[in-house]
């Protein structure tokens, strides 16, 4: 699949201090690629250098195939950390703004204003905007040209959980369109929701890079709870079964061989043990991501 | 992109601010005030010496074609830094907002960047000395008593050194809000520095004298020689002094340059 964005050992040291060191990414269109790390990790670091606000110490990327140029930028609608615009101007000035660097016509800018539902507030100055607003001026502000390419950086900061759930929604239908989005959150539920790849950074190295699908592929976890006394014994002399682990008063079963709750249940039953509980484990991105950083600090 | 689009960005970008504004209308006032403001005082000057002398104050030329326009020219080169806060105020203010950053984020490049604010200087420029052109003109139709018409614009070239000092003190001012970024400090270094300059030129060691006159707000100050010693019967170079004129745009292209370099190298 043709690449939207090729990263090649980015590195990006400020004085001592490397924000981003020997980074190398692929993203593909149509990806929805959610960039974790704690903070300072160096997830705004990397997208300032691909939008040419921050200058790179070593490395290059490509957009489209191509070395980056102004052009490119005028089809990727980006928002950078904090929402920014003139405050003395309302919001459709700022817009205006926008269209005209990035060539959009200005026709775009009412229904994106009715998109984030600031259709009512047009014509109020920036400044006097909520934070929850302003974030979502920015989210506007970054689909009026139209993107093929959105990057957002935390674009649900500081919003109510109805206006995380709004964006979430408006970020699956903009990559339902085809569109590739790359996007960094310390939310990772939301990364989970909504992105198909992601890579985990930590003080600026790539720790992992992966599909978001592939988490919980492999181990299969299942709990297990029963009135039995004997549902300990029999679950570690089931032959399928990995590991046996308590976890308040229940017990969580590691499967192998493919198997699946449904066979534990099945040969729990023949054993005599009828469940109270039976629960496959979802693995949470959450989960590996901290996996992932503990590991990091064993190495 | 081209120039009138990146003219017409920046100019939304000011159209709704009001220090921009006040400050531009406050400086048209001026212009037109002050040759009102000396026929006023010449008038005052007749009035109370009509008594005890003969002498009348009308007839000094100070506005009367042609010296009017290199009297007033001269005098409008200090209002300078009026428009240069201005466009302190309106570059650091995109430094603070850090809206330089997203115009590039959108997609702008760092030259666009510097084009449309070079864009608005010149505007600004261009505007004013149409402004002094009109003021001049009229002042002069008015109360020079009496001349040929070819005398009019014999010394309207003061009007384009007015010009050119100006844009090159703004961009001067364009440069070190980008070098400084915060406008308060900026203002203050714009002030201080015209002594600091004229300090240093008249300590230079003797060989290196004549270099004094080719520091950039020296130069551009030596296009318009100061007029009114005429009046107590000294020489004075009565025209635009070329060679500044040349200097001055030398060091205007070596501004642009620098801002241009810092902008280019710099994390925004
Ligand atoms: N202008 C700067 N000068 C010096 N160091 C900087 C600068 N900008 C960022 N850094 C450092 O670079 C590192 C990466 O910062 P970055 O903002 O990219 O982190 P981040 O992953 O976006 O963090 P967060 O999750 O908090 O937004 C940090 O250690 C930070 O202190
Ligand atoms: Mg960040």
């Amino acid at each position: 699949m043709e690449s939207v964005l090729t990263i090649n050992n980015l590195t990006k040291k400020y004085g001592r201090l490397t924000a981003v060191n020997n980074l190398s990414l692929d993203v593909k269109r149509g990806d929805v690629f959610g960039i974790l790390g704690p903070n300072g990790s160096g997830k705004t670091t990397t997208l300032g250098i691909l939008l040419d606000v921050i200058k790179r110490t070593s490395g290059d990327f490509q957009w489209f195939d191509k070395p980056p140029t102004k052009e490119m930028r005028k089809r990727i609608g980006a928002i950078l950390e904090t929402p920014i615009f003139y405050p003395y101007l309302s919001a459709t000035k700022n817009l205006e703004i926008v269209a005209k660097i990035k060539g959009a016509p200005l026709s775009n800018i009412d229904p994106v204003l009715k998109k984030v539902e600031l259709y009512e507030r047009k014509d109020d100055k920036f400044r006097t905007f909520s934070l929850g607003m302003k974030q979502r001026l920015s989210i506007a502000s970054a689909l009026v040209c139209d993107p093929e390419v959105m990057i957002l950086d935390e674009p649900t900061n500081g919003l109510d959980p109805q206006g995380i759930a709004e964006i979430r929604e408006l970020i699956k239908g903009i990559a339902a369109d085809g569109k590739t989005i790359i996007l960094a959150s310390h939310l990772l539920d939301e990364v989970q929701k909504v992105c198909t790849h992601f890579a985990v950074l930590k003080k600026g190295n790539l720790l992992y890079t992966g599909l978001v699908d592939d988490i919980d592929k492999g181990i299969v976890n299942v709990e297990v709870a029963s009135e039995e006394t004997t549902l300990k014994e029999v679950l570690e002399s089931c032959p399928f079964v990995e590991k046996v682990k308590e976890e308040d008063g229940k017990y969580v079963a590691q499967l192998s061989d493919d198997k699946q709750a449904m066979d534990i249940n099945k040969y729990l039953f023949e054993h005599g043990i009828g469940v109270s509980h039976l629960l496959t484990q979802k693995k949470s991105l959450e989960k590996q991501f901290l996996e992932l950083l503990a590991e990091s600090e064993t190495v | 992109m081209n120039l009138i689009k990146l003219l017409k960005i920046d100019l939304i970008k000011l159209s709704n601010y009001r220090a921009f504004w006040v400050l531009n209308i406050l400086y048209g006032l001026l212009i037109v005030g002050i040759p009102a403001g000396v026929i006023e005082f010449l008038k005052w000057l007749d009035r109370i010496g009509e008594d005890f002398s003969e002498f009348n104050p009308m007839k000094i030329p100070v506005l009367h074609f042609p010296d009017i326009w290199q009297n007033t020219t001269y005098v409008y080169t200090w209002l300078k830094i009026f428009m240069a806060i201005i466009i302190v105020i309106s570059i650091s203010n995109e430094f603070s907002y850090k809206t330089v950053r997203q115009n590039i984020i959108d997609g702008f490049s760092r030259l666009d960047f510097l084009m449309s604010k070079l864009a608005t200087i010149f505007v600004m420029s261009f505007a004013s000395s149409l402004l002094v052109l009109i003021t001049c003109l009229l002042t002069g139709l008015i109360y020079t008593p009496e001349f040929e018409f070819g005398d009019v614009f014999n010394g309207v070239e003061f009007v384009g050194a007015y010009f050119i000092d100006l844009f090159g003190f703004l961009v001067f001012a364009f440069f070190m809000t980008v070098l400084m970024k915060r406008s308060a400090l900026t203002v203050f270094m714009l002030l201080i520095y015209r002594p600091v300059e004229l300090i240093f030129i008249s300590n230079l060691p003797r060989q290196l004298e004549f270099l004094g006159d080719y520091f950039p707000l020296q130069a551009m100050s030596n296009m318009i020689e100061v007029p009114f010693p005429r009046y107590a019967f000294q020489e004075i170079q009565d025209y635009v002094v070329m060679p500044f004129v040349g200097v001055s745009l030398l060091w205007i292209g070596i501004l642009i340059y620098g801002i241009y370099s810092k902008l280019k190298s710099s994390d925004l």
